[in-house]
């Protein structure tokens, strides 16, 4: 009915998320302290009317795309690893990567406060990439199965989340800080976030995009992908890596957001199909609106006071995942 | 395939035309803060300096302890990071006060200040260095340390604050007050005061005491008390056991809302055999004044309101 | 060899470590008081200063540790017979983010509340936490791992939700201590909230035993052999809010405690929930009340929160779990 309809056009599906992209990051320049309409956010953007350029293009535009960039990084990093541990539950934030990233970032935050600004995205990212390392270490088997990755994914997480208590209780100086990094929040974000995360995403992204046919293979079965011998445990690793660094870059960025890389996907799936070179767009995509809502909602709901996007994505992700899971769990 | 790559292609053409055009416009930004012509003072703060001109009329304050500082100075602020408490607030003007909020002083909202148009902003060195390149596009900005200052920087930060608005000679005057006070103060206590000291915040769960490299802390310390617990460590959970070791002459509490630990301790013979409770030395302090507001003003308050529960005078 | 004599043995050893650690948790702490003297504390009646420390600040944390480390340990081990999962914990599972979500909000919402209420709210939460997470077990194709990304996924969500209210109150540093389960400010009123739902929950735990060991193997083979499995489902599931919330209301939600003790009690005593539920209780309690003594000298002589001794106990076991996990399919 009207889901094969969608799966027959995917490529319909992807423009029209794109499209529904487009009208959200206009929408969304519209809200903060002042409303500004639609059209008129058009207008400026344009240079047709000048009125309110300046807010638009000092605070809310550089918000706007690195919205953009990051929930389609968090989006797209989600579904392959959904695809490499074959369980549609895994994200970049189950299997702990989030939670090392935060776990740096919070010792950056708490013992050297008075380092230069630059040096908390790069702790975040190297804690991410240690997650991962550790990942590998302990499933040392090349061929290891995927849920394996999970569990150990969720045991190196609970580990982060144990050492980021013991910091927050040993050095209580500026906890609000560390948790509002924690949490996720797109606040003070501007073009140097972009600059930074714009690199990462020119060069991880093409490279899933272009294996991502070969990712199909990997759903089929270990049996089938066996007989590939090495070159599928290569693929995986490389694979992971890639999501690592896509999501540990986002969140260096913009702080352990949640939940976009396990709903983005979730919905890319339900309405382009399983097939890689669809599913990946599509959950960029999906992954950009989401935390455009997210971050809109928040600047919006009761300004002046901002809520960290984090905690809209929470609130929002969290029930539609598990309404999703229901689905599925119907199905069957 | 064709499809597909094409498909990618445009997705990226889109992007990068987006970031062009948004690039190109906002290169056309000219930052107020830099034309510098005609006179000005040059302020250093935390983060660099800050190129002021004139009399700032229209000054935001990120932090409360800036609020007493230029409330002290005789300006009223025109944005002031309130959490959205307009009580707290005027419990540290001192009365009612007319401003726009700009928000949480964890995350203030730089849309408000920016459409408050002001010509000076005093941020706190740890909560917003991440928004100082934007707050410093805005107006002229000073960054100070307000949550970890010790009592001299607080000092140091009001004469940085005054110079900024151009009120040195009202500053220097404010200090000197500032001094006699806390002279006077001091001068209440008897010679040889041996008697330890020790504030302590009640919490649901948890009793967190103030050591001696706390804000409250050096304040006793400064009014010439000996200090109950000397630490470099700011602030430390203790149990009714340590508590009783410590035991000090004089224990100021301040409570959180509603049922707070302390309620239940006391039941316990423990807490009735303390020097403190012996002696009826235990006192409240108003958890706002004594370990938020910090600043000038709220350090005389406060040691108006330790030495008057203290010694009655 | 003699299983059952085994168990005997094992059984003595760990009671005598009990009691010893019983002793230990009395006499460590801020100020000095030996061994001896605790003993003689808790026999003779001297009123000294010793005395009262001992009888109204460290025997009740004691007997905290003991009764909480029983409850967690009795409510994982439930779960995981019951879910066939050797993943379930109540912290795994949602249970104890629940529950700390629901006694955050009443914190910061209704401050005036004291602990006899905090539990009304721990269960509340714990039952959401955890009715959401179990919703799940039930449908077919629920592996282990399955689970356990959806207790992580709901524990996540809880614990957004916490953050905000955290975040948006500005009063982080008040909670977070309690956050990660602390029993150093455990009284006699706190003991005498928890010790009925121990009581009744290990009681009740004890005599349903052995039905609990036929869900252990299965729903077919246990509906096969007669038992009618949605009510035992059922009285299991409220024993384990139970034992779970009244531990989190009273001292935070102390994770790994859940997770270890049924695994180690399953080695040493095998399959057999008659023996297994009682040992854990007591292993359980054993571990909090080291666990305890080795919390106070993190940052000798100011306290700690005994959840941090638990998670790095607890951590690298969780490791191996993991990775035997996958040695076993």
């Amino acid at each position: 009915m009207k889901k094969s309809l969608h799966i027959k056009h995917p490529y319909m599906m992807i423009i029209f998320l794109f499209l529904v992209m487009i009208a959200c990051v206009i929408i969304s320049m519209g809200y903060g302290a002042l409303y500004i309409a639609p059209g008129d956010v058009l207008k400026n953007l344009f240079g047709i009317s000048g009125e309110y350029q300046f807010i638009i293009q000092k605070y809310r535009l550089a918000r706007v795309i690195l919205a953009v960039l990051a929930g389609a990084g968090l989006g797209v990093s989600g579904a392959i690893l959904q695809g490499v541990i074959r369980n549609p539950l895994a994200s970049p934030d189950v299997i702990g990567i989030t939670k090392g990233a935060s776990l740096a970032a919070m010792v950056v935050i708490l013992i050297f406060p008075a380092v230069p600004l630059i040096v908390l995205p790069l702790s975040a990212f190297a804690g991410a990439g240690l997650v991962a390392v550790l990942l590998i270490i302990f499933v040392r088997k090349k061929n290891a199965r995927p849920s394996t990755i999970a569990l150990v994914g969720i045991a190196l997480g609970s580990v982060c989340h144990a050492g980021m208590q013991y910091m927050m209780v040993k050095f209580p100086g500026d906890v609000n800080a560390a948790l509002i990094w924690v949490t996720g929040s797109l606040w003070g974000r501007n073009w140097d976030e972009i600059k930074l995360l714009a690199p990462w995403l020119m060069i991880f992204l093409p490279i899933l995009f272009f294996l991502a046919s070969k990712l199909d293979l990997m759903s089929l079965g270990d049996e089938l992908v066996d007989g590939l011998g090495e070159r599928s445990a290569r693929l995986r690793f490389i694979l992971i890596f890639a999501a690592v660094g896509l999501a540990g870059s986002c969140v260096a960025v913009v702080g352990s957001i949640g939940f976009i890389g396990l709903i983005a996907p979730h919905i890319a799936r339900r309405l382009v199909g399983t097939k890689s070179k669809h599913l990946l767009p599509a959950s960029g995509l999906a992954g950009s609106i989401i935390l455009l809502a997210s971050d809109t909602l928040g600047r919006g709901l009761m300004p002046p006071v901002e809520i960290p996007a984090g905690i809209l994505t929470a609130i929002l992700g969290a029930p539609y995942f598990l309404y999703l899971l229901k689905q599925e769990a119907r199905k069957k | 395939m064709l499809t597909y790559s094409r498909k990618l292609y445009v997705l990226f053409g889109i992007l990068a035309v987006i970031l062009i055009i948004a690039s190109g416009c906002s290169t056309g930004q000219k930052e107020n803060s830099e034309t510098s012509q005609g006179e000005g003072r040059e302020i250093k703060h935390e983060l660099g300096t800050a190129h002021v001109k004139g009399t700032p009329k229209r000054v935001v304050v990120l932090e409360l302890s800036f609020l007493d500082a230029v409330t002290k100075l005789g300006v009223k602020p025109v944005g002031i990071a309130d959490d959205k408490k307009k009580n707290m607030i005027e419990k540290l003007v001192g009365g009612p006060i007319e401003y726009t909020s700009v928000g949480t002083r964890s995350e203030p909202n730089l849309e408000i200040i920016s459409s408050l148009q002001p010509d000076l902003i005093i941020a706190d060195a740890e909560r917003h260095k991440n928004v100082y390149r934007d707050l410093k596009e805005i107006a002229p900005t000073v960054v100070l340390k307000s949550r970890e200052a010790t009592y001299q920087e607080t000092i140091d930060g009001f004469q940085t604050i005054a110079k900024a608005l151009n009120k040195e000679k009202v500053g220097k005057q404010g200090l000197a007050e500032h001094q006699k006070q806390m002279d006077g103060l001091k001068s209440k206590l008897p010679k040889n005061e041996k008697r330890t000291i020790l504030l302590g915040v009640a919490r649901t769960d948890s009793f967190n005491i103030h050591t001696s490299s706390s804000y409250d802390g050096e304040i006793m310390e400064e009014l010439g008390f000996k200090h109950a617990v000397q630490s470099k460590e700011a602030y430390k959970d203790v149990s009714l056991e340590q508590l009783s070791e410590i035991n000090p002459d004089f224990l100021f509490i301040s409570s959180n809302e509603g049922h707070t630990i302390v309620d239940d301790w006391k039941n316990n013979p423990i807490w009735k055999n303390l020097k403190s409770v012996k002696n009826g030395q235990v006192y409240e302090a108003d958890r706002d004044l004594w370990t938020r507001f910090r600043g000038i003003s709220s350090s005389e308050k406060l040691s108006k309101d330790l030495i008057q529960k203290v010694y009655g005078k | 060899m003699n299983v059952s004599g085994n168990r005997f043995v094992i059984f003595i050893t760990a009671f005598i470590l009990f009691i010893a650690g019983i002793g230990l948790n009395l006499s460590v702490g801020a100020s000095h008081i030996s061994f001896a003297a605790a003993l003689k504390s808790l026999v003779v009646l001297d009123h000294s200063k010793e005395q009262l420390i001992i009888t109204t600040l460290r025997l009740p944390r004691t007997l905290i540790a003991v009764f909480v480390g029983a409850n967690l340990a009795v409510a994982g081990a439930l779960m995981q017979a019951m879910s066939r999962n050797p993943l379930a914990s109540p912290q795994l599972f949602g249970v104890n983010a629940g529950a700390s979500l629901a006694v955050v909000a009443s914190i910061v919402l209704f401050p005036h509340l004291n602990a006899f209420s905090s539990v009304g709210f721990a269960l509340i939460g714990a039952a959401t936490g955890g009715f959401i997470v179990y919703s799940f077990s039930s449908s077919g194709g629920m592996t282990p791992v399955k689970l356990a990304l959806i207790g992580m996924a709901v524990h996540l969500f809880l614990s957004s939700f916490t953050q905000g209210i955290i975040i948006l109150n500005e009063s982080a540093g008040d909670v977070l201590y309690w956050m990660t389960g602390a029993i150093d400010g455990s009284n006699w009123q706190d003991v005498s909230v928890v010790l009925p739902f121990t009581i009744i929950g290990i009681g009740l735990a004890v005599i349903f035993s052995g039905a609990v060991s036929i869900l252990g193997l299965g729903d077919e083979t246990a509906k096969g052999l007669g038992q009618n499995t949605k009510g035992i489902k059922a009285l299991v599931s409220i024993l384990i809010l139970i034992l779970a919330g009244s531990s989190v209301a009273v001292a935070g939600p102390i994770g790994f405690v859940g997770l270890m003790v049924p695994h180690i009690v399953r080695k040493l005593a095998g399959e057999n929930y008659k023996f297994v539920i009682p040992f854990t209780a007591l292993f359980g309690a054993l571990l909090l009340v080291y666990a305890d003594v080795l919390a106070r000298f993190i940052a000798f002589p100011y306290e700690s929160p005994v959840g941090i001794v638990t998670a790095v106990l607890g951590t690298p076991f969780f490791l191996y779990l993991a990775r035997k996990e996958r040695n076993s399919r």
